[in-house]
This record gives C-alpha cells, sequence and structure tokens, in this order.
C-alpha cells in the first residue's frame, strides 16, 4: 500500500468541491482518476499536494498523515504533481526548469543520476536545454513538465490532463513515457479526460463525478464495463473517436 | 558644447542612481506582487545611515555600504514580516492595492520618524576627496561620482549573478513566474518573499549610500525617489528587473536633456509626462515585451 | 462593505427613526450655525472652518475611491484648480458666490479631460498614474505661478471670518447631502459593482468609462468647492502650495480611518484627525502623521472598516453584554 486517501472532503467556500472521497494506489501501479469536467478532479491533486486544504479526511502515505505538511515539503515525500496545463517558468530556460524541479532536499541528494534519466527519457530536452520554456511546443512543454517533476526522483508522479491540448501522436508518446516511468518503479496517479487512453494505461481505475467516487474497478474491467462505455468511452450511439 | 557634454555626463551619472533604487522595488513587484511607495523613504534612510556612519565612526560613505547594506537588509526582513506577510494570500490585484495603501502608511511613519529623531536640516556627506577628479577637454569626472557609477555597475552584476546563476536565484525567479509550481518544487515561498524583500530594500539601501555622496538630503526626499523609482519602473516595464538599469539612465539622460533645453525647472515635470505617456501608450513599458 | 445598516422591524419605528435622525442632524448643523453669534474666538472657528474643509475633502474623495473603488491619488489637483479659479475670478471683481461655483465646475471639466486617458489604467497604475499627474500640475504651477498671491488690502479690510465660516459649512453639508442622494441613485450601485469586481461589473451592463468619468467629475466639483473655499479664506499662500501631495494623502488618510465607502466615515475620520492634530501642532508636529500612518496601516490590515466599523462593533458587543446581564 502507498497513497490513500480517506473520506476527503474539500470546498471553495461553500461550495463543495470533494465529499468523502476515498482512494488507494498501490505502489508500483498506475491508478486512473476519470469523470468528466468540473467533477473535481484537479481540486483532489491540488489537496493532495498541500495546495488546497480539505475540510474533513486525510490523505496518507504509507499510512503516515500527508495533509498538515506544508505544500512545499510534500515532495521531500516523494510525491510529485505534474499540474494542469503544465505551469512551467515560461521566462527560464529548459535547464534552468530542470533545475528549480530539483530544488528539494530530496532532489539534490540524486540529481546527477536523476537528471541523466531524465535527458535519456526526453532526448530533446537536452537538445533545447538554453530555450526559454515558453518558446517549446506544447508536446515539449509537456515533457519539460513531466521532466521538472521526474528530476526529483518522486515515489509517486502526479499527471493532471497530460494529454490535454497535444496532437494524438504526441499523446501516445506521453503515454508511453508514463509507462516506462512506471515501469522503471514510479507509481503514476493519473487524471485524465481522456478516458480510454488512461484505462488502456492503466492497471486500477476510479470514477469521480460531482465530487464523490461512483465507480472502482481494474482498468480492464472497466474498458469492458457497458455504463462507463457509455459514459466515458463514446460508445453506445455517440460516434467512436 | 562642454556644458552639453558635461550635464550629459551628470544625467548618466545620477541616472545610474535612479537604476538601482527603481531596481529594488521593480524586484519587490515583480516576485512579490506588492507596490512598496515607502520604497523612497528606504532610500531616505540608506543616506541617512550612510551620514551617521560617516559622521560618528569616520568611515569612508563608500566602505559604509558594508555596515548599510545588511542594515538595510535587516530593515527590510523586519518590515516585511510586520506589514507585508499577512497580504501574501490575498489575491493579486488587491493584494497590490492594499500593499499601496500599507506602505503609504509606512511611508509617512518614516519620513516623519526621520524628521522627529534627525530634524529636517538638510544633510550631506562631505568626504577628503569631495571636490576631486579628471578632466577630459574641459568635461569634469568627479571621484565621487565616478566610484558612484562604477559602484551601481558592481551592485547590478552582483544582483544579475545572484538571480541568474545560484540557487537561491533561480528559486526567486521560479516564484516570481508561478508561485504554486515553485512550491510544488520544494521551494519555501514565504522565505523567498522575505529575502527578495530584503534585497530589494538593500537596493534602496545602496541608492541611498550614492545619493548621499551626490546631494543633499532631509527626511523629506522619500516622495520624489518613489516617484523617480516608479517612473524607472515604468518606462523599463513592470515585468523587467533588469529594463531597471537602462531605464534609470534613461531618466537620468532625459532629466539633463530637457534641464538643456526647456530649463532647470521643468526638469521633473518631463520625467513624469515621460512617465504618464509610457503608461498610457505602452503600458509593458519600453524595455517589456509585449 | 457596510452603507445602510437599516434595521427594519416595523415600517411606522422605521419612519419614526428616520424622523428623528434629520431632526437631530437639524439641530446639529443649527447649533453649528448658531456658533459664530456667540463666540468670536478665531481659533476655534478657524479650528472648524477646517473641519468642514476636511470633511468636504474627504467625502469628495470617498465618493471616487470609497465608492467607486478607484483610488486616485492626484486628488490635490483639483483642490487646487478649485483655489486657483477662485482665487482669480475673486480677486478679479467677481462676486465670491458666482466665483466658486465656476471652481467647482472647472475642476469638474479637468477631472473629464483627465480621466478619459487615465481611466484606461487599472487597480494601482491609476492609482500612481494620478499620483505622476498631480505632481506634473503642482511643478508646473510652481513655476508659472511662482510668487505669493496675497489678498487686496481692501478685501483684507473687509475679511469677515464668520462668513468664511458659513460658507465652508453651507459646502461641507451641501457635499454631505449630495453623497446621501448619491447613495439612494443608480449610480452607486454602478460604482459599487465598479469597486467589487470591475470585469463583472462590465459583464452585467455597466458602462465602466462613462461611470468612472461621473464619480470622478462629481467628487471632483466638490474638491475644487473645497479649494474655493480655502483660497477665499487664505490671506496669502502660494499658488502652488494647495496642489501639494498632502491634499490628496490627508483625506484618504480621514477617509480610511473614518471608514472608507461610508457616508459618516469622513465626517468621523476629519474630526479625529484636525482635533489630534491640534493637540501636537505646537509641541511635536512629526507625531501627528507618524500617530496617522500607524492607524492607517492598522485600519488596512485589521479593522477596514474604520472607526465607524469598530464603533459599530463595540455598541454590539455592549448591547451584547446588557442582554447576557439582565
Amino acid at each position: 500500500m502507498m497513497l490513500e486517501i480517506q473520506e476527503l472532503s474539500a470546498s471553495y467556500g461553500d461550495l463543495p468541491a470533494l465529499r468523502q472521497v476515498s482512494l488507494k494506489a498501490d505502489a508500483g501501479k498506475i491508478v486512473a482518476l476519470i469523470g468528466p469536467n468540473g467533477a473535481g478532479k484537479t481540486t483532489l491533486l491540488r489537496t493532495i499536494v498541500g495546495l488546497h486544504r480539505p475540510t474533513a479526511g486525510a490523505v496518507l502515505l504509507d499510512g503516515k498523515p500527508l495533509h498538515h505538511i506544508p505544500a512545499h515539503q510534500i515532495i521531500e515525500h516523494g510525491i510529485a504533481l505534474v499540474p494542469e496545463g503544465r505551469r512551467l517558468f515560461g521566462g527560464m530556460t529548459v535547464l534552468e526548469n530542470l533545475q528549480v524541479g530539483a530544488y528539494s532536499e530530496r532532489a539534490r541528494k540524486v540529481q546527477a543520476q536523476a537528471f541523466k534519466q531524465v535527458f535519456e527519457i526526453f532526448p530533446v530536452l537536452a537538445e533545447r536545454r538554453d530555450s526559454l520554456a515558453r518558446t517549446l511546443s506544447g508536446g515539449m512543454q509537456q515533457m519539460l513538465a513531466i521532466g521538472r517533476a521526474l528530476v526529483a526522483s518522486p515515489r509517486i508522479l502526479l499527471l493532471d490532463e497530460p494529454s490535454l491540448g497535444l496532437a494524438p501522436i504526441m499523446v501516445q508518446n506521453i503515454f508511453t513515457v508514463v509507462q516506462r516511468i512506471n515501469r522503471d518503479g514510479t507509481t503514476v496517479f493519473l487524471v485524465e479526460q481522456n478516458a480510454r487512453t488512461a484505462l488502456e494505461l492503466a492497471h486500477d481505475a476510479y470514477i469521480l463525478e460531482q465530487g464523490r467516487i461512483v465507480g472502482h474497478n481494474s482498468a480492464a474491467a472497466m474498458l469492458k464495463d457497458e455504463q462507463v462505455r457509455q459514459a466515458y468511452l463514446g460508445y453506445g450511439g455517440k460516434a467512436e473517436g | 558644447m562642454q556644458t552639453i557634454i558635461q550635464n550629459l555626463v551628470f544625467g548618466l551619472f545620477v541616472g545610474s542612481i535612479y537604476g538601482i533604487g527603481a531596481l529594488g522595488l521593480s524586484l519587490v513587484f515583480g516576485v512579490l506582487k506588492l507596490l512598496n511607495v515607502a520604497h523612497g523613504e528606504f532610500v531616505m534612510i540608506g543616506a541617512y545611515a550612510c551620514y551617521w556612519i560617516f559622521v560618528g565612526l569616520g568611515i569612508d560613505p563608500f566602505l559604509s555600504l558594508v555596515i548599510v547594506l545588511p542594515l538595510m537588509f535587516g530593515l527590510g526582513l523586519i518590515f516585511n514580516t510586520l506589514l507585508f506577510e499577512p497580504l501574501t494570500r490575498l489575491e493579486t490585484e488587491t493584494k497590490i492595492r492594499n500593499s499601496l495603501l500599507v506602505s503609504f502608511g509606512l511611508g509617512l511613519v518614516l519620513q516623519n520618524g526621520a524628521q522627529l529623531w534627525w530634524t529636517g536640516d538638510e544633510r550631506s556627506v562631505q568626504t577628503s576627496y569631495a571636490g576631486l577628479g579628471f578632466n577630459i577637454g574641459g568635461v569634469v569626472f568627479p571621484y565621487t561620482r565616478l566610484a558612484t557609477f562604477a559602484l551601481t555597475l558592481i551592485a547590478i552584476f552582483a544582483l544579475w549573478f545572484l538571480l541568474q546563476h545560484t540557487r537561491l536565484g533561480k528559486a526567486i525567479r521560479a516564484t516570481a513566474e508561478d508561485w504554486e509550481a515553485a512550491t510544488q518544487a520544494g521551494i519555501n515561498i514565504r522565505w523567498i518573499y522575505l529575502v527578495t524583500f530584503g534585497l530589494g530594500v538593500a537596493c534602496a539601501g545602496i541608492a541611498g549610500v550614492l545619493l548621499a555622496v551626490t546631494f543633499g538630503f532631509q527626511p523629506n526626499i522619500g516622495f520624489v525617489w518613489t516617484l523617480k523609482a516608479l517612473i524607472v519602473v515604468v518606462l523599463a516595464g513592470t515585468g523587467s528587473v533588469f529594463g531597471a538599469f537602462p531605464a534609470g539612465l534613461l531618466l537620468g539622460l532625459a532629466e539633463a536633456v530637457s534641464g538643456l533645453t526647456i530649463g532647470a525647472d521643468y526638469r521633473e515635470v518631463v520625467g513624469l509626462l515621460l512617465f504618464l505617456t509610457v503608461l498610457l501608450v505602452r503600458p509593458q513599458g519600453l524595455f517589456g515585451k509585449e | 462593505m457596510n452603507i445602510q445598516p437599516a434595521e427594519i422591524k416595523n415600517p411606522k419605528s422605521k419612519i419614526r427613526n428616520t424622523l428623528s435622525v434629520w431632526i437631530a442632524l437639524a439641530g446639529i448643523v443649527a447649533g453649528l450655525v448658531s456658533i459664530p453669534q456667540w463666540t468670536t474666538n478665531a481659533n476655534a472657528l478657524n479650528l472648524l472652518f477646517l473641519i468642514f474643509i476636511f470633511i468636504t475633502m474627504s467625502q469628495s474623495w470617498n465618493i471616487l475611491g470609497g465608492f467607486a473603488g478607484q483610488i486616485s491619488l492626484g486628488h490635490a489637483a483639483f483642490f487646487g484648480i478649485g483655489a486657483l479659479v477662485m482665487r482669480v475670478l475673486w480677486i478679479g471683481g467677481m462676486e465670491f458666490f458666482i466665483a466658486m461655483p465656476i471652481a467647482g465646475v472647472v475642476a469638474a471639466l479637468c477631472a473629464f479631460v483627465v480621466g478619459i486617458p487615465t481611466f484606461r489604467l487599472r487597480g494601482a497604475y491609476f492609482s500612481i498614474g494620478t499620483l505622476a499627474l498631480a505632481e506634473a500640475l503642482r511643478l508646473t504651477i510652481a513655476n508659472v505661478l511662482p510668487t505669493v498671491s496675497t489678498m487686496p488690502a481692501r478685501y483684507i479690510a473687509a475679511f469677515d471670518l464668520a462668513q468664511r465660516y458659513y460658507v465652508a459649512l453651507a459646502i461641507a453639508v451641501i457635499t454631505m447631502l449630495a453623497t446621501y442622494l448619491l447613495m439612494r441613485s443608480r449610480w452607486m450601485l454602478g460604482w459599487l459593482a465598479i469597486r467589487e469586481d470591475e470585469e463583472a461589473a462590465q459583464a452585467t451592463g455597466v458602462q465602466l468609462l462613462w461611470h468612472k468619468l461621473a464619480a470622478s467629475g462629481i467628487s471632483s466639483f466638490f474638491a475644487g468647492l473645497a479649494g474655493a473655499v480655502f483660497s477665499f479664506q487664505q490671506v496669502s499662500y502660494y499658488p502652488s502650495s494647495v496642489f501639494v501631495a498632502t491634499w490628496t494623502f490627508d483625506p484618504v488618510l480621514i477617509a480610511f480611518i473614518g471608514g472608507v465607502g461610508t457616508l459618516i466615515g469622513p465626517v468621523i475620520g476629519a474630526i479625529f484627525f484636525i482635533a489630534i492634530r491640534e493637540q501636537l501642532v505646537i509641541t511635536l508636529p512629526s507625531l501627528h502623521p507618524i500617530i496617522f500612518g500607524i492607524m492607517f496601516i492598522l485600519i488596512v490590515l485589521v479593522f477596514p472598516g474604520g472607526l465607524v466599523d469598530i464603533g459599530t462593533r463595540l455598541q454590539q458587543w455592549m448591547q451584547k453584554r446588557r442582554v447576557k446581564s439582565s
């Protein structure tokens, strides 16, 4: 067992965003969280990494509570987030973005090794190391965002909509990389609207709707589930994409 | 012809002080998203610190920087903790507005505190080498002014090196660009804000010391120096920290030129009109990007 | 923010309450009107004169800064313009009660002209832009009119302090009444909407520029009147001295300390401000801005409602205690 979320609730002012969400991500797995826009997926991730405070419930890492830890210390516990929309430091170079990614104590210990690994996975980042992040293409920006999280050699990688705004070929690339990162031993928690690709990749999956977990199963089972297919995979009446 | 060149040279020298002063304001605005209109009062305090160290301890004003810089940095830490820390969680627009108001109150307190403590007498730092300099074709280069210019260059290089090539500097820049993403990388942004505010006030301290060897000063000069810094920051573009230095030189030159052409009485007006024009026509500044 | 803490119990008592408030106000004004009848103490009259000027100034700033949320730092310019126009016309031979409204209108027109470009600026940029504009104007006036303006001898001979007192009182009362009426108008809704969220206000159909220009024009009209009264009263002064930023900063301090965005705040703030300043003016003049600077910071950081709000909270707390003990 690794990351566990217990009865987590969060709100924006009076508006509830998460209602007693419980889920688990076992070590070494890829866990997908799918659900429609506005279901609270991003809020869940932001709550896990301490950018948003829960109103109730707990976030546990190996049984130890995380939700009281200041946001900047989350990375020291081995949890790295690749945020929605990438959120790169646009006015800084590729290399500088990675160096900032390696700011934490945890990252500094393994810096040389981690940089080597990132450049091996994304050779293009090495080539463009001195370019400003804002001048990169969307796909390369996503690679840099993942690279920036990876240089801290996280135990768990949280990915928020990594396929957003990318060309289909690039989406494939990114997901191949995610699979590889997972095979190297990193647990992956993947939040996606692109449900089919996410389910094909994942071992385990949860469905979040209106702040509630409404479904949980192995990804393979979910791909076969008629209701899921109708609601999220575009089968049953709707045109297949 | 000599007079013209002399004026331009002095304009550049003064402009370099504007530049380093404005740099501090720009840094604080860029990273903390705070508009500190008490910045000029910090310049004033820097000038007094230099003066008292010179008069009381007999330490050369340029050497006094060794004491003034940490002093001002510490002052920045204190005021940030007391007055500006409470604003950090506000949404940007409200934060800027409230910081403007809070620092306006702070400026009043500092100016009148200085008045109460040090009286309104005009002070100046008269070194033994104050009148010395050399002469190229009738144009005078006083040593103090040259040293001032050299020191601003050194200070700016040091700051540039800090921001571009150190771990702390990269963390400061990352925080300025996206504080949430910086937090995720493990950066304690409260600490970054604290240090950056200290650096900003230290820049004001440098400007204060250099001002003290160049001009006479009183407790009420803060307002004018805040205005100068604001003018320079807007000329440079609010996102452009290092644009502040060339913009400062430009303001110094513009004042010199307007002093020569339409009379010394309108020097200040020209700076303000330049400021308004840029603000209205090119809000991203002369050196900023779209 | 609290604008009309209207307590509706039953309509009858509401009417009775409103009526008693109006009677009390009429009583206060009548009392103020009668003061010159039973005292000729110049100090007392001058002090009250200053309070009236500051009520007018900070209430006029409050219309633009407090209600419409446009933190102008150039208010002194309109005070100065009003003073200048009044001085020129009045000393030129015009009756003061004709020159004075003209001074106000000129200030308002200037605000309109200046407003069209400066209202392109938002938030803090508007603040520093107006500050720079007012400073540029002050420096220009100091260069163009460098000499002291002194009243002609026959004006000094005919100088009647009580008359100045009445004029200042009248203008303060008019400003307060106008603000009261504005608060019940549709304009106020638009201004508050702009203050709270400019983009949302625009989305709901509030015409931004027009509303801002109106706030600025009305605000500057009263600032111009205040300036006109001031120059009507001063025997001699430097024309640039009424343009200095202090004439902006003091009204801003007063409005915030009294209660920004409230009707009564500027009155309480002005009385408080002048009272404390008078206490310290001889012994420690620098201490006054220090005290007010600290108060201002505390108000912005901790008590954004100002003295009015602190008073209300205190009252509620006392009531609660009374209820508990009975």
